[in-house]
Parts: structure tokens; sequence; C-alpha cells
């Protein structure tokens, strides 16, 4: 009760201060108000929990309070758009991922934002390997022996995922064509009912975001068979990118990550841009925020604008050549 | 001895100072709201759920389960001293209770109550401490079709449960799964009812929903008749049983207690159905029926356990199957999914914590509920002076803020003042909103179920009867519809339903 009380009086306040200073500012004085980091999906989620993190450490190195606003709504993409339309004085920024940047704009026929054009990237923070996980009762132990077995038994395999159009439904489906075998795709409403049914053997395997998977690899509840970054993870050395592991079929490019970066709307002033980015690379070296990535199975990222705007390009295209070749309809 | 370690795990958690205030904050609320008539714990529970957000998880949940077997006990004060139910579960109570508080035993009514509840109570968690983990081993075994079995066999339980016309709660169950389906269809990801609006893209949310039908509907109602009915409090004498009351009281707590444990499980049961069964059950095995309806003290014994230990057990299927049996318990999952943690077989896993703490929660509140209970009778009695006028302005204006911070969107505040005033109709038509509930959010589940069932079979339906968990239900399912169209069956329906009314 207190928490939403203290969030509602934060909201009127910023709006109140909003009005108050109508006339843009000349970037030299910036930030002389608050500023607001748009999150398009619920409080407690991945999302939400990175964009409090950046908030608190933005908020000690820019001097104003910055503050997180979740306006959840049509799949993530009602934030986005919310932010796309936003001023363009650095006083409102957004928290992009692989689904509004990367997903989304291929899958949505009716979005009313332009990942490239309505957004000026600012940094990239960190992204989320997805983990190939089998059932522990399958006879497999790896990559290739998963691709044997499935070219042995035809459509006998499922793989789940958190929803249609999630990385770990696209993962699934990229390593399908690039394996050239056959599986069935049983989408369930989130990342944890999904894991149940690899562990209970109703599904057989399932390309899921790590942090959410590996705690059963540990336990012994499911046998993990490759990790899909281009570099092994440091929280889980032993186990091999996609890449390596897999000889039958070669997929030297196999990236799948669930990832985020700051933007803010298009045409914000360059300088804000450059000031947000040096005080976001600062807070990516910090000590602190490198344990709370980590423990969230998440490997920092950083760098320049320019990085995330190749970055989102590169994640645009190939989504869009994996919704493609997987027959996903659009909406 | 696993048993005991991990209930002096989650004894660790409970006692935990945060955990036991809220455990008091719960079941306190739970009382008040059980004592003041109108306002039930599905309604307080739709109006705290999203001021639940920034609480720690076990306190949140602990907290909320307190509100809901507090409110089987509140109930039952009201219920004896002043013929007047708090709870649908109390109803039975006021039939021999408040006959007891006629003739001057008042006291030995409310205490038999109390303490027949703790021991209900008490017994029902050690169910739910034995039984919950061979449950969730089990559950892992459940697979698509047997879910749709079980979900099926749930939503016909609430209609063969709910009172009054089958038909009104057919049509009722079935609208809600319709609203339910609102949104994306998960297997295609296409928008479905949306009509264009991007609001409706994720669905109705489940806590506008719920305080629209439950709480503004029920302050509607109760703004048509204020002022009216004022109650004659009657005067508390001793508050000790007699000898002759404890000697009848427990073979009936032992039955209730027994009989309550099992109807919380079953899906569509819970504390109602269990106080109600075990009223009837009274009547049969008393040696002289005739005392029933004059103040029998078995009536009241027998009711109050067994509503106290269904509202326990009932937690059962909602932590290892993650599936709600009841509205209360639909509540519930929309608390856990808000802070984050899946109800299913792998919450005991990934939860023990929580999932011990919980169950440990509930004894130390049921014992709370007895200490805070007795002595604070008067004080109860006294709170249904309080002027409804602000009490019901204080709720709405929480409604109406707890529904915008949702999502901080204005739509939330519409779509619960919108379904404030279907609820308040479907009152005025005599149609229960529960049963929509338990649509609304097993609906979705059945279909999905049924879906992914087909998906993993390859289209064959032969999977709902080679399975043998889905076969078994499903002929459960075949065997209670076809008990109900037996006419000797539908007589006694009828029956239950006359009772309840005098």
């Amino acid at each position: 009760m207190l928490m939403s009380l203290r969030r509602l009086l934060a909201m009127l306040l910023a709006t109140g201060l909003a009005l108050g200073s109508v006339t843009a500012h000349a970037a030299t004085d910036w930030p002389t108000r608050n500023i607001t980091i748009i999150v398009s999906y619920s409080a407690g989620g991945a999302t939400d929990i990175l964009a409090r993190k950046v908030a608190e450490g933005l908020t000690t190195l820019l001097g104003k309070t910055v503050i997180v606003e979740n306006r959840p709504g049509a799949g993530g993409t009602l934030g986005t758009t919310l932010a796309a339309n936003a001023k363009r004085d650095g006083y409102t920024l957004f928290l992009g991922q692989v689904s509004s940047h990367g997903i989304a704009p291929n899958l949505y026929t009716t979005l009313k934002y332009d990942p490239v054009k309505s957004f000026a990237p600012i940094i990239y923070l960190e992204s989320i390997p997805n983990i190939l996980v089998v059932n522990k009762d399958v006879p497999v132990n790896s990559v290739d022996e998963l691709i044997k077995y499935a070219k042995a038994n035809p459509d006998k395999l499922n793989f789940a995922s958190s929803g249609i159009g999630a990385s770990t439904h696209l993962s699934g489906e990229m390593f399908k064509s690039q394996a050239g075998i056959q599986m069935t795709h049983i989408p369930f409403p989130g990342s944890a009912q999904a894991v149940t049914s690899v562990i209970s053997g109703q599904t057989q395997l399932m390309f899921d975001n790590m942090p959410s998977a590996y705690q059963y690899v540990l336990s012994g509840h499911l046998k993990a068979l490759a990790v899909t970054t281009p570099k092994r993870v440091p929280q889980a050395p032993n186990i091999p990118t996609l890449a390596e592991a897999a000889t039958v079929a070669k997929m030297p490019d196999f990236e799948a990550t669930a990832w985020f970066g700051l933007f803010a709307p298009a045409d914000t002033p360059k300088d804000i841009i450059e000031r947000i980015n040096v005080a976001a690379n600062e807070l990516l070296k910090k000590p602190e925020v490198i344990k709370f990535m980590h423990d969230g199975g998440a490997v920092p990222a950083g760098g320049t604008p320019q990085d995330l705007a190749k970055h989102v390009a590169s994640e645009l295209a190939k989504w869009k050549d994996v919704i493609e070749k997987a027959g996903v309809s659009k909406q | 001895m696993d048993l005991f370690a991990n209930i002096a795990m989650g004894m660790g958690v409970a006692i935990q100072p945060v955990n036991l205030a809220f455990c008091f904050i719960g079941t306190v609320l739970g009382t008040l709201i059980g004592v003041l008539p109108g306002i039930g714990p599905t309604a307080t529970m739709a109006l705290l759920l999203p001021l639940t957000f920034g609480l720690p998880t076990e306190a949140a949940i602990i907290m909320l389960a307190g509100i809901y077997y507090g409110a089987q006990y509140g109930g039952s004060t009201t219920a004896i001293l002043l013929n007047l139910p708090g709870e649908m579960s109390s109803v039975v109570t006021t039939l021999e209770g408040h006959q007891m508080a006629k003739q001057g035993r008042a006291g030995s009514a409310l205490a038999i109550a109390a303490l027949g509840s703790l021991f209900g109570g008490s017994v029902a968690t050690l169910v739910l401490a034995a039984f919950s983990p061979l449950m969730t081993l089990v559950a892992l075994s459940f697979q698509a079709a047997d879910y749709f079995a079980l979900i099926l066999f749930g939503l016909l339980m609430s209609v063969v449960l709910a009172h009054g016309s089958v038909i009104k709660s057919i049509a009722m169950v079935v609208a809600g799964v319709a609203l339910g389906v609102i949104g994306v269809d998960i297997n295609t990801g296409q928008f479905r009812f949306t009509f264009g609006m991007m609001e409706l893209a994720e669905g109705i949310d489940f806590v506008p929903l719920a305080m629209g039908l439950f709480g503004v509907a029920e302050i509607l109602r109760n703004l048509e008749n204020r002022g009216g009915a004022s109650a004659t409090v009657i005067a508390l004498s001793r508050l000790w049983p007699t000898r002759d009351d404890v000697r009848r009281s427990w073979p009936a707590v032992m039955r209730g207690t027994g009989l309550g444990s099992l109807l919380g499980v079953l899906p569509g049961g819970g504390a109602t159905l269990a106080s109600f069964a075990s009223y009837s059950l009274e009547k049969k095995v008393a040696a002289e029926p005739d005392r029933f309806g004059a103040g029998a003290v078995e009536g009241v014994a027998g009711p109050e356990s067994a509503n106290n230990a269904a509202a326990q057990t009932s937690f059962v299927p909602l932590l290892t199957l993650g599936l709600p049996t009841n509205a209360v318990m639909a509540l519930l999952v929309g608390a856990f999914i808000i802070q984050g943690v899946q109800p299913g077989p792998m919450m005991l896993m990934q939860q023990p914590a929580l999932y011990w703490g919980l169950i440990a929660s509930m004894w130390i509140g049921n014992l709370m509920l007895v200490i805070i209970n007795l002595p604070l009778i008067g004080l109860w009695v006294k709170l249904l002076r309080v002027r409804y006028d602000y009490l019901f302005l204080a709720i709405l204006l929480f409604c109406a803020i707890g529904a915008y911070s949702l999502s901080n969107s204005g739509f939330d505040v519409l779509v619960t003042v919108l379904f404030g005033g279907i609820g308040y109709l479907f009152m005025k038509i005599g149609c229960e909103p529960a049963p929509l509930l338990l649509g609304f959010v097993l609906g979705p589940m059945l279909e999905e179920n049924l879906r992914r069932a087909l998906m993993l079979s390859r289209g064959s339906l032969m999977t709902f009867v080679e399975r043998p968990i889905s076969l078994t239900i499903l002929i459960v399912l075949a065997a209670t519809l076809l008990m109900l169209a037996l006419p000797s069956m539908r007589k006694k329906r009828e029956a239950t339903f006359v009772e309840e009314e005098a």
C-alpha cells in the first residue's frame, strides 16, 4: 500500500514538474529535473528489475532522480510506442530489449513505431544467454546426439517455449532449420510452466533463458547441452556454445540471447545521449553492478551508441530471417 | 522425519517478525470482514491484491491466506450472536448457534466454534503438510490431457455446487470462460475478441475484474439496504462450554474435520460446501435428531471445524498443481503471479521457504485467531455499528488507486467500474459471480491444455482415454453427471438449499 501511494505521489510530482518547465532547456544544464525510464513490462519482471538497477545507478551519477515507469500492455509494444512518441528532451528514456528492437518489428505489421527511426540508441546494457536443456530421460548427452536422435525419430520431439515469438521459441525454430530436424513447438504462457513441462517429460527440450533453467541443471532435473552465445558463459564455463558443440550440422553464427539496451526517442540532443552513455558505461564497470548482472545470469555489455545501433540492425535482420523460415504468421 | 524438518523450516519463516505481523494483520482483517456481513473474503482479497505488490512474497501470501481462514472464524461470531451470518460458510452456524444464544448458551457456542475451528484448522494444516509433497510428486506426472480432464471436472463441480439455478451457474461459467479467452491466443499469437483495442491485447486483467464483481458490486448492493435491519445483540454470559456441550461436541468436531479436509481438496469444494455437508452429516448421525433446530451444539461444532479444515486443505491443489479450486484460490493465483511465483509442481522445490512458511503460518494464524477472538468478541460486535458510508467510501477509493497502480492506466479503473455494474446486475438477477471468476481463470487453462494435449498427441483424441489419470477423472466426471441426472439426487440437492434458506 505504501509503495503504490509513494509511486503515485512520485508520478504526481513528476507531472507537476513537467508542466512547470514547458520551455525546452538548453542541453548544457540538463538534467534539471527527474528523468523517467519507460519499461514496457510489469514491475517485477526481468526488464523492470534491470531498469530499476540502472535508474538507481544513474541517479547517483547524473545527480537527478531517475524513476522507472511501467507501461505494460499489448505484448510490450504499448510502452515502446509511448516511448517513441515521448518528448525528445532527454527526460524520457526507454529500456528496450530483444522483443522491442529485434523480434516484435518482424512479427507485428501494426506497430506504431520504427525500431530504427523512432529511437536514438544510447547503450547496450546486458545480454542473457539462452540455454539448450533436455529432459533427463531423453537418451542424448550432446547437441550432436540430439540431432542424430531427432533424425532417427522424426517429429517425436517437442520443444517448449515461453510463448509465440519469444526468444525461447525462435531459438528453437532457428535450431530446427539449421540442424535440419523436425520437432513440434509447444508454447506455454511463461518460462516457469514451459520449463516444468521439460522437467516432467511432457516436452523433451527447450531453449530457456539461462536464469530460469540453470537452477534445474544444477539440481540434476535437466541436462544442459549448449548455450546460445558466441562465447561460453562465465557462470557456466563447462557448457559449450552451440557453435562448438554442433559438428554434425554446422551452426557457426548461432546467437540467440535476451538482450537489453537503453534508448531515447529519436532526435534527442546528441550531447545528452553522450552524457548518459558515459555515465552508463561507468555504471557497467562497477563491481556491484557486474555482480548483480552475473547473479541474474546476464553478461554485462557497454560500448558506444553506435555499437547498440549495429547490434539492433543485426538483430532485426536475424529475427526477420528466422521468422520467415519458421513460417510464424504475422499480426 | 523430513516432515518435521520442513515444518521447522516453515516455522522459522513464519515467526520472522514481518511475517508474524502480516499474519496478524491478515487474521484480524479476516475476522473483521468475517464479522461484517456483506463483505466477504473474496471481495477483501480482491481489493487488497494490488496493495500486496510492494510486500515481500511470504508476507503477502501469508496475509492473504490469513484473511481467508480468518473470515471463517469471524463469520461465526455474528452468526451466533446476531443470527447474521458474516460469511456464506457460517450460514449453517446460525441454525443451531443462534438458538443456543437465545437459550443463554452464547458463550458456550462461541467457545465451541472457536475451539472446533482451531482443531479443524490445525489437523487440516498437518494434512496439508504431510500430503502435499506427495501430491507434488504425482503432479509432475500430470500432462496436458490430465489437466484438461481435471479442469473440466472442476468447472463441472463448480456448477453442481453453486447455489440456485444450474442454468444460471452454467451461464456464469461460460461467461467467465468467454471473458478469459480475450487477448493474445498463446498457440498462434493472434489477437482474439480485442475489437481493435490495444488495451485488451493481453486480456482483461484479473484484479480489476475481481474487484469490480465482488468488491464494488457488494458495496452497491449494501448501499441499497442502508439503515435497515439493525440486529439485536444477545448479551454474553460465561465464555466456557459446559461439560455436556464438550461431550457432545468432540465427536462432531472429529467428523467435521475429516469431512472438511476431504471436501477442501476437491475441485469446486471449499469452506461453504464443507459446512453444509457437515451439518447434514451431524443431523443424520445424531441419536436424537429432534434436538436439531433447537440449539444442538453438534450443529455448531461440526460445521465450524469443517469449514476451517476445508479452508486449509483447499490449498493443496493450488500449491501442487497450480489449479485453483474456488474463487478465493483463484485470487491467490493472481497474488502469486504478481509476486513472480508460478504456483505448481515446481513451487515446493523452488520456493521451499515460501511453501513451508505459508503452511506454518496457517497454524500460527489459527492460534492467533482463538486468542484474538475469544476475549475480543465484545469489540467485534461493536464494530457492527461502524457507519458503512465512511467504510464504503474508503474501500472505493482504495479500489480505484489499486486498479490504477496495476499498470498505471485508467483503463483498469474503467474495467473495475464496469464489472462493478455488471456484478450488481448479476446479484439482482440471482447469478453468483463465483463460478464466473473460476471460469475466467480456468477457461484459458482448459483451452490451452486441450490444444496442447492434441498437439502433443499429434491430433489424436485417444490421448484423453489412453492416459490413466485423464481416463480416471473422465470416468468420475461421467459418473457425477449420471448421478445428478437421477431424480433422487436432484431431490437431495433441492433439500440442501431449503435448509440453507431456513
